[in-house]
């Protein structure tokens, strides 16, 4: 299913890999030293004092050239990421959508015309994306999840795994060592995009009925198309998660792979509580994010730099997640008190394509049971 | 990349600044250490396209379905890495 780079394209792609990878661990690393050595030296020189927060950082930071290079460079690379991968799928797009009757035949595309898109997925393109995930360019148009698809090998410098699996599968991990016993039969896949994350729970629970459901169309037609090219079965639908349209306690697991970062203030409550009507008693939630929760209250710098995706690559609100109370949000939904946690998720990363080297992945879940009496 | 010694890039002596705050001369230096970059590569394959051709050996799709082996794939890696290490150089001396 997933449209193949020529020749130069690959390459290109490939270049935007290398140069990813350069600048997070030639150049990137080279920041904090310079900090140490020669900015806060210099404000301490004129101030008597160090830079106190984050926002004195800031200001020192932009009048920074080397900073400022890397922070252009780095901005450059995703958008260089994107023009190389949508010159591949814009050649292929016609040819796919006229195969998109070729790979129907298992699973299920539920479509709802009159859903709205929320306004935090349209008012700008959530890192860079051009057209976001849900804009529609020609009828039946896939080209947001054919641009995902091969943009998040790029991203994750060849790491997702062969299917883009390996976020789901941190989370399989994290069943298997935790809750050993559970065998989920109904299990919900929230923002599941192209289903990267929804397929992997179709496989080993094979006796359980999967859904995906996202608010983006052009997604779920090709996670629908990639799914059966795959001959993984899954049931897709346009839904907004904060409010679906499934029966209350209709599920024994709810999942979400980087889906909350990308919504809001006002929504993060919402899909939390629509977990808490949607699983059965006994059921678990366990949502997958990118930000570790360890704050290093009194390092400025690092305050300022672990912003950089918000001000930079239009990950508006991932900042403003880190800061809500989860932990509140989660027990005021009704979750067991108890079972409520914020830890890791782990699973074992193989690069590819001359990145060689195995590493853990280790991300952050929050996760939370619904009481067996509730 | 590996211990081989490296010999230094970077002459010491005063800096100078030609345009603006020193960034336009950073970028300057990069897009033009970029175009000799590119030119070399344009003419390396000019000059395989060449020896193929004399030897009819090469079509035109053959490019598209070529498949690098892993060997391969690590050396282009390799090879960008010290690409990227000539043209980003003016950002690393900005950071040391
Ligand atoms: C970063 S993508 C994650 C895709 C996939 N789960 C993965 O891990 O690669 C976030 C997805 O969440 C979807 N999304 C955001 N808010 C949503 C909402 N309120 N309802 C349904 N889907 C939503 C977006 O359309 C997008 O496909």
């Amino acid at each position: 299913m997933q449209p193949k780079p020529n020749h130069d394209e690959s390459v290109r792609q490939d270049f935007v890999t290398d140069l990813r990878a350069y600048l997070t661990d030639e150049i990137y690393t080279l920041i904090t030293p310079h900090y140490e050595k020669k900015i806060e030296p210099e404000f301490l020189q004129s101030h008597d004092r160090k830079p106190k927060d984050k926002s004195e950082v800031k200001s020192l930071m932009l009048n920074d050239k080397g900073y400022q290079s890397w922070s252009l460079l780095q901005r450059l690379s995703q958008q260089m990421m994107f023009t190389s991968v949508i010159d591949t799928v814009e050649r292929n797009l016609e040819a796919m959508i006229d195969n998109l009757d070729k790979h129907q035949e298992i699973g299920s595309l539920e479509i709802d015309d009159s859903l709205e898109i929320p306004r935090y997925l349209t008012a700008y393109d959530i890192h860079q994306q051009p057209g976001g995930y849900h804009s529609e360019t020609i009828e039946k148009d896939i080209s947001a999840g054919a641009v995902y698809d091969i943009s998040l090998p790029i991203y994750s410098r060849n790491a997702m795994g062969e299917e883009n699996d390996l976020l789901a599968q941190a989370i399989i991990h994290y069943i298997d060592k935790n809750i050993g016993t559970f065998q989920p039969k109904d299990i919900l896949d929230m923002g599941c995009g192209i289903g990267n994350s929804t397929l992997p729970f179709s496989k080993k629970y094979p006796n359980s009925k999967v859904v995906g459901a996202d608010v983006a169309l052009p997604c779920l037609r090709y996670a629908h198309a990639r799914a059966n090219a795959l001959g993984v079965e899954a049931d897709f639908s346009q839904q907004n998660v904060e409010k679906t349209n499934y029966d209350s306690e209709s599920f024994d697991l709810v999942t979400s792979t980087l889906l909350l970062h990308e919504t809001s203030h006002d929504a993060v409550p919402k899909i939390i509580q629509e977990c808490f009507r949607l699983l059965k008693p006994g059921g678990w939630m366990i949502h997958l994010d990118v930000y570790p929760f360890h704050k290093k209250e009194d390092d400025p710098l690092y305050d300022f730099l672990k912003d950089w995706e918000v001000i930079n690559n239009n990950e508006n609100f991932s900042g403003a997640l880190r800061k809500m109370n989860m932990k509140k949000i989660i027990e005021d939904a009704g979750f067991a008190t108890e079972t409520v946690e914020f830890t890791s998720a782990e699973a074992a990363a193989k690069y590819s394509k001359g990145y060689t080297g195995d590493f853990y992945l280790k991300l952050p879940v929050y996760v939370a049971q619904k009481s067996i009496a509730s | 990349m590996n211990d081989k010694t490296k010999l230094p890039r970077v002459a010491k002596g005063k800096k100078l600044n030609y345009l603006n705050d020193g960034s336009i001369d950073n970028l300057m230096a990069m897009i033009m250490t970029l175009t000799q970059e590119i030119s070399v590569l344009r003419d390396r394959i000019d000059t395989l396209e060449r020896i193929l051709e004399s030897k009819k050996i090469i079509l035109d799709e053959e490019f598209n379905e070529f498949i690098p082996s892993d060997d391969l794939e690590t050396k282009r890696k390799n090879r960008r890495h010290a690409l990227l290490e000539r043209v980003l150089l003016p950002i690393k001396k900005e950071l040391e």
